[in-house]
């Protein structure tokens, strides 16, 4: 809905749009000046305005200035953005409780207040909308964050002063206020120009009984925020952006700028739109009754890339300012078809060093600079409208019964589960599950059978939350929620021969592909099965491998690491078992899973032998917090690996697949 | 695909055999005590952590005695005399986990500052007959003699993340103690950046957060007390800090409760040494 | 622990060794030399390694001297900065404002309120009762022990709500504090205070009724006295035979000297003669000045004159400070009214700055010597407890035959009770200082 034509509102009556507002209902949160800053608080009434006073702002500074006089909105962007309230610090999860072996989780159903934003810039309207695309690009999201966009009320303002760190106009979102938002004030010197965008906003403003704006008010609205669009200027060559960023990634100024990056986070907390968030968990003495909550964390903390076993994605500074930076300006539009960056310049001015994005992109991706090879694909999710509000539900959860366990290895257990949730029971094969035990960490496992009245998840312990899955007793139960993620495409291998190759846990997400080629055998050409491990000893399946190998229609073999005397099979790496092949490497469609630096190795042999890129298909692993793309951890370029993944093409990766710290 | 007949249930559990309390220990070297009393601090859960460990030796709180053998033994202070070098290799022997509590023992506290100086000239300077003080000419941090299983860092300890430690000793989890800046806090309390917004030197991006961020939100800058965090990048901070300011104030503000960890003191060398009594001995090799 | 071994009807010498004293803040050991029943040397060994403060303040600001000052104690860090910021202002003649000055003593209440509770219930009255430690009386008096943690937990509050953190504040600054506090901030603390007199009303009763070893005898006291208040951060320092110094001018009557066998040099009179600071000789030398719910509860024991002269009542007069560092918190807290501004502005200058406060243990004096950068060239820091050394070893000399007569546990359980008597302060003992500071006037 375009803005409708403005009415003016007297400077000593903006206590009676306060008095609306709080009669709709709402609490109003808006602009007050506490501790030399203006922050969003909740506010009783416009007295506590920042009436009188101006900000400047450089990197890695910023001064209030008390220029006195009676306009309330002549600061610009407060430290705080709109997050707070829409996508809060600290966010409740679950509850659960696990007491004598059975264990419910539920999710907190979200409490969200109504409120009223009073005092939102272009920038951060933009940023609300953009916030909200990103926690409801589905197919499941963030129903915590969709609950409080909802019921927030915004009240715009116009800006009628910039700072030298803004640069909404290069990035299209400001300085004029435009459509969607339900109220736009623009300040004049004895009142407002009130316009509204929804019926929500129209309504508001027609109970406020306001004559119609003058034409000269109006004039002066829009020759106010014209001549903030020609101070800001245009100081980000925004057009083409994202490719010439897309081309940079080997640019040498990240190490440059990682020399000043103090990797602190505070730019990442200051944006309105970064949306990373991490799970505590949290419990009484004896771990029966455990809590999980989301707090705000960066891409910039170390943890953020770290998988079990201590390998970490990204572990140094450079690696964590180029995904920043890249996010925000290149792959978000992959990603959710807009820009990830509204130009509001906190990041620069609350830089503790005064590090300048703007001038970080002069000098990685110039107007002038080359745009990058293949673009990497956009998400389906990128053309969407954000998910309705009616799908964006908390999170359910399913109970599992443990009905047996067997040691695969010396830290490896396959757990069978008997379950009967339908969502669960219609898992494919290559999609994993999040496997919650109150106290403990939620791990994300991937199913290694499905069953008719369960599954089973082989579990290698290798901290306190899966060893206390893998020491389930027998009757115990768990909580899962999924099943999430793309699975095996299996239909892609009709009529085509098939090659799956495994390097130690790796097996585990494979076997139910295996499953499924075995029940519909006929559908496919020659199917050899390639199987490495550590040791003897680090072989998962055994029994069953060896079964298999049996069959005339299979072709398995076999090769481990290294082995003692008793061991009369092959040593060696897993593509020493087919690097000789003799195979049509055309008619291969392939499935790879392992260590990262297998599959790198198993793809490129492949790759030799004659396998497209198109045909072979991997499972990646990345630190997963929610599973459905909302906490930004499993990030691997423009892919969320939980959503877009686990299973990608190694054609659909590109030069995302072995690219190292991206 | 058949399924393959189980076989009895086994299990690979860590605690598989049934459990009993785990011993712990407490011991001090040279401190204050503050970490120690951070514990006798959890007054709403001090009964019931007393009930589900065994506190075999914590000579503040209990005349009850032990030299080992400790399932978790904390330890706080630095290791400035021989005696206590001695002692604390003796420790380590008998604990299964050894966990650091706080500046002292994690970096060597305050009373590090006086790594710096002639040891024998600040000895005598206290002490008229320094030959009945009996000290090290430098105070250490315990890692620096002994392997170390964790630590608790602070100047003192937090009593949340000495809680979550307990909790996650007794139900068996990870306990969850980031490694990122204060500035995280700080943003998530909502608390305005003292450094962006007044000017006030802070250390926070550089430190391990932990305290809830206390300084900032107390109008104050973060002076470090929780050591250094991952990628501390204090020449940066440094390089920021010396636009207005001498080398020797900027030494300054590294020259804290953690000033002898390794990204403080780079600085601290690099920009003249700390305050103290007199000149910095020498250039500081690996201690 | 103990291996004292001591046989009846001792003669000969023996030497009695209580290695590595328990529930004392801080490591000390004592050995006692006894001769034909008598003691002929009492000395309390302090091995707590030395760490130096008196060196590691040159060089730096007041403010950074406030920040450092503190991790001498854990137990007591605010008696540390209050009396280093008092010492600045004065001596640089900085006012404060009438609300700083409150919120002041306000948290020098939470401390006391922290220190005495936690030395009353899980330090001493183990003791009393028979028990290794609180943990193991709590398994029979739950109620009384989880009583005393939140008595601890009001005064842990108060210092945690002004000063940031309940051990090693960061909010005490030259000229008030680094913040300022709301009244509805600083009213939060009414109901826990409320719900903490009881307990500490209740305290008075329990220890009262607890029966002390027989041992009476007089003994120098010392402590500060204020015209209006019961002494915290102002007052003159007196004793109980007719002393009256200003709080500048401790070194005109004491001095410190160093002994073999302890890292903490020993303060006493010029004269050569021990003194003894702490709750005892506060009551002793300013009851008249105490809250009068305090008044009264002391009243209601009749114990002010054994408080004087036996040292295991000390345990009673700490109750009675609970009471009056809660009553007092509380009318603190409803005259609160937020200062102008959160401190005065200062410059820095040379000078000499001196200050005595009450710290939860006794008296505790700082002195400094600021160069002309106003950056600390000297510095002189006496707490309580090496204040005390002299005393508690005379006491001990005086007490020990008593016991020697007993049981070896027994008698060892007896000394170390009255050790603890004196809540010594062993980390801060070790740090004094021996330079002379020259008075620039």
């Amino acid at each position: 809905m375009t803005l409708d034509t403005g009415r003016f509102l007297p400077r000593d009556e903006l206590e009676h749009l306060f008095t609306a507002l709080q009669a709709d209902g709402r609490r109003v949160v808006g602009p007050t000046v506490v501790d030399g800053a203006v922050v969003y608080d909740e506010l009783t009434s416009p007295a506590q305005l920042p009436v009188g006073w101006e900000s400047d702002t450089a990197p890695g500074k910023y001064r209030l200035r008390e220029r006195g006089g009676e306009r309330a909105f002549d600061y610009t962007i407060p430290v705080t953005s709109w997050k707070r309230f829409t996508h809060p610090a600290i966010v409740p999860l679950t509850r659960g409780r696990r007491d004598e072996g059975q264990v419910l989780v539920e999710s907190v159903v979200p409490e969200a207040p109504r409120l009223a934003f009073v005092g939102v810039r272009a920038c951060e309207v933009a940023a609300l909308a953009i916030q909200t695309r990103a926690m409801r690009a589905g197919p499941l999201g963030d129903a915590d964050h969709a609950a409080r966009d909802e019921a927030a009320l915004v009240v715009a303002v116009e800006c009628a002063t910039s700072t030298s760190t803004c640069f909404c106009t290069s990035m299209g979102t400001g300085p004029e206020v435009r459509e969607g938002v339900d109220i736009v004030l623009s300040e004049l010197d004895d009142g407002y120009v009130v316009r509204s965008g929804t019926p929500a906003g129209a309504r508001l403003v027609q109970g406020l009984g306001l004559r119609p704006a003058a034409a000269a008010e109006t004039a002066r609205a829009t020759a106010q925020v014209a001549a903030v669009r020609q101070a800001i200027g245009d100081p980000v060559a925004a057009e083409g952006l994202p490719g010439r960023l897309r081309a940079a990634l080997d640019h040498p100024r990240w190490d440059q700028v990682a020399e000043r990056c103090l990797a602190c986070a505070n730019c990442t907390l200051v944006c309105p739109t970064c949306f990373c968030t991490s799970v505590a968990v949290a419990s009484d003495l004896d771990g029966v009754d455990g809590s999980t909550t989301r707090t705000w964390d960066s891409c910039f903390s170390l943890g953020f890339g770290r998988v079990a076993g201590e390998a970490n994605f990204r572990p140094r500074v450079r690696d964590r300012y180029r995904q920043w930076l890249t996010h925000k300006f290149s792959t978000w539009w992959d990603q959710f078809g807009s820009t990830g960056c509204v130009g509001c310049g906190r990041c620069i001015a609350w830089c503790p060093v005064g590090i300048d994005v703007r001038e970080e992109l002069r000098a990685i991706a110039p107007a002038d600079a080359p745009v990058g090879p293949i673009p990497w694909p956009r998400s389906p999710a990128a053309g969407r409208a954000p998910a309705s509000l009616a799908t964006v539900l908390p999170a359910t959860h399913a109970v599992a019964t443990v009905r047996a366990l067997a040691a695969e290895t010396a830290d490896t257990t396959t757990l069978r589960l008997a379950c009967s949730d339908p969502a669960i029971l219609a898992a494919q094969p290559g999609q994993f599950v999040m496997v919650e035990l109150p106290a403990f960490a939620v791990p994300p496992i991937s199913i290694s059978r499905m069953l008719p009245d369960g599954l089973e998840l082989t579990v290698r312990a290798v901290g306190p939350a899966t060893s206390a899955i893998t020491s389930l007793p027998l009757g115990a139960e768990i909580s899962l929620r999924g099943p999430m993620g793309r699975g095996w495409p299996v239909a892609e291998a009709y009529g085509r021969d098939v090659v799956i190759v495994a390097g130690g846990i790796g097996l585990a997400p494979l076997r139910p592909l295996i499953d499924r080629i075995l029940t519909e055998r006929p559908r496919f050409g020659a199917v050899r099965l390639y199987l490495g491990a550590r040791t003897p000893q680090d072989r998962l399946f055994v029994h069953e491998m060896h079964a298999l190998a049996g069959r005339a229609d299979l072709q398995v073999t076999e090769i481990v690491d290294r082995a003692g005397p008793e061991w009369t099979g092959r040593v060696g790496v897993v593509t020493q078992l087919f690097d000789q092949a003799t195979w049509n490497g055309a008619r291969v469609t392939a499935y790879v899973c392992g260590p990262e630096r297998m599959m790198q190795a198993t793809a490129a042999t492949l790759g030799r032998l004659g396998v497209r890129p198109a045909a072979t298909w991997l499972t990646l692993e990345r630190n997963m917090a929610c599973g459905v793309g909302t906490c930004g951890h499993c990030q691997l370029g423009p892919f969320f690996v939980c959503r877009d993944g686990p299973v990608f093409s190694l054609a659909g990766l590109g030069d995302a697949f072995g690219r190292e710290g991206l | 695909m058949t399924s393959q007949p189980w076989a009895a249930p086994v299990r690979h559990s860590p605690r598989a055999t049934a459990p009993r309390r785990p011993r712990i220990g407490v011991v001090k070297f040279a401190s204050c005590d503050g970490c120690q009393l951070t514990l006798l601090d959890l007054e709403d859960e001090l009964l019931a952590i007393a009930e589900r460990v065994d506190v075999v030796e914590f000579a503040e709180a209990t005349s009850r005695r032990s030299a080992g053998p400790f399932d978790v033994l904390f330890v706080e202070g630095s290791i400035s005399t021989e005696e206590q070098a001695e002692e604390i290799v003796r420790l380590r022997a008998v604990s299964t986990r050894l966990i650091t509590i706080g500046a002292c023992a994690t970096a060597g506290g305050i009373q590090a500052i006086r790594n710096w100086f002639d040891h024998d000239a600040i000895r005598s300077a206290v002490y008229p007959q320094a030959e009945f003080v009996e000290s090290l000419a430098m105070a250490r941090p315990v890692a620096d003699f002994v392997a170390v299983d964790g630590e608790l860092r602070g100047c003192p300890i937090s009593p949340a993340q000495l809680r979550e430690f307990l909790i996650a000793l007794v139900t068996g989890r990870r306990p969850q103690l980031p490694d990122e800046a204060v500035c995280l806090e700080c943003k998530r309390r909502g608390v305005v950046c003292v450094a962006v917004a007044r000017g006030v030197p802070c250390l926070g991006p550089v430190t391990r957060t932990g305290c809830g961020a206390i300084c900032p939100a107390y109008g104050r800058g973060c002076y470090g007390c929780f050591g250094p965090r991952e990628a501390a990048n204090t020449a940066s901070l440094a390089a920021w800090f010396s636009d207005d300011r001498s080398a020797h104030e900027v030494a300054r503000l590294f020259s804290g409760f953690t000033a002898w960890s390794g990204p403080f003191r780079a600085q601290i060398d690099a920009h003249g040494g700390p305050p103290g009594p007199g000149e910095p001995q020498r250039e500081l090799q690996d201690a | 622990m103990h291996d004292t071994g001591l046989p009846t009807g001792t003669s000969g010498d023996l030497v009695v060794d209580i290695a590595g004293l328990t529930r004392v803040e801080g490591e000390g050991s004592l050995r006692l030399r006894v001769r034909d029943g008598a003691v002929e040397e009492a000395h309390l060994e302090i091995f707590e390694a030395p760490r130096y403060f008196e060196r590691l303040v040159v060089g730096r600001t007041p403010d950074e001297v406030i920040d450092i000052v503190a991790r001498i104690c854990g137990i007591c860090p605010v008696a540390y900065q209050m009396t280093a910021v008092h010492a600045f202002e004065h001596g640089l003649g900085i006012p404060i404002d009438p609300q700083v000055r409150a919120l002041r003593r306000l948290l020098y209440c939470g401390e006391w309120i922290e220190s005495h509770a936690l030395h009353v219930y899980l330090l001493h009255l183990p003791d009393f009762l028979g028990y290794a430690s609180a943990l193991e009386l709590a398994r029979d008096h739950r109620a009384a022990v989880e009583a005393g943690l939140n008595l601890k937990k009001a005064g842990n509050r108060i210092v945690e709500l002004i000063g940031g953190r309940a051990i090693h504040p960061v909010s005490v600054r030259v000229g008030g504090f680094s913040r300022t506090f709301r009244k509805t901030e600083i009213t939060s603390l009414r109901e826990p205070l409320a719900a903490a007199l009881e307990i500490a009303l209740a305290t008075v009763d329990l220890v009262a009724g607890l029966v002390p070893p027989d041992f009476q005898r007089e003994a120098r006291m010392v402590a500060l006295r204020h015209p209006t208040e019961y002494p915290m951060n102002e007052g003159h320092i007196v004793s109980t035979d007719g002393l009256d110094l200003d709080p500048t001018d401790w070194t005109s009557e004491f001095h410190e000297g160093q002994v073999a066998w302890s890292h903490a040099l020993q303060a006493r009179s010029r004269d050569g003669r021990p003194y003894l600071l702490g709750p005892g000789s506060r009551l002793t030398l300013a009851a008249d000045q105490l809250h009068p719910t305090a008044a009264a509860a002391l009243a209601r024991t009749g114990l002010a004159g054994e408080i004087r002269t036996n040292p295991y009542r000390s345990i009673v007069a700490r109750a009675i400070e609970l009471v009056d560092a809660v009553a007092e918190a509380l009318d603190i807290v409803e005259a609160y009214q937020p200062p102008d501004r959160a401190a005065t502005p200062w410059t820095p200058g040379p000078g000499r700055a001196a200050w005595a406060t009450e710290a939860p243990r006794g008296m505790i004096f700082h002195a400094y010597q600021l160069d002309e950068r106003g950056l600390i060239a000297d510095a002189r820091i006496v707490p309580p407890t090496s204040q005390n050394q002299a005393a508690i070893e005379a006491d001990l000399t005086i007490f020990a035959p008593q016991v020697l007569g007993l049981p070896s546990d027994q008698a060892t359980h007896r000394i170390e009770q009255l050790i603890r008597s004196y809540d010594p302060c062993i980390s801060c003992a070790t740090h004094f200082l021996q330079l002379h500071i020259e008075d620039v006037g």
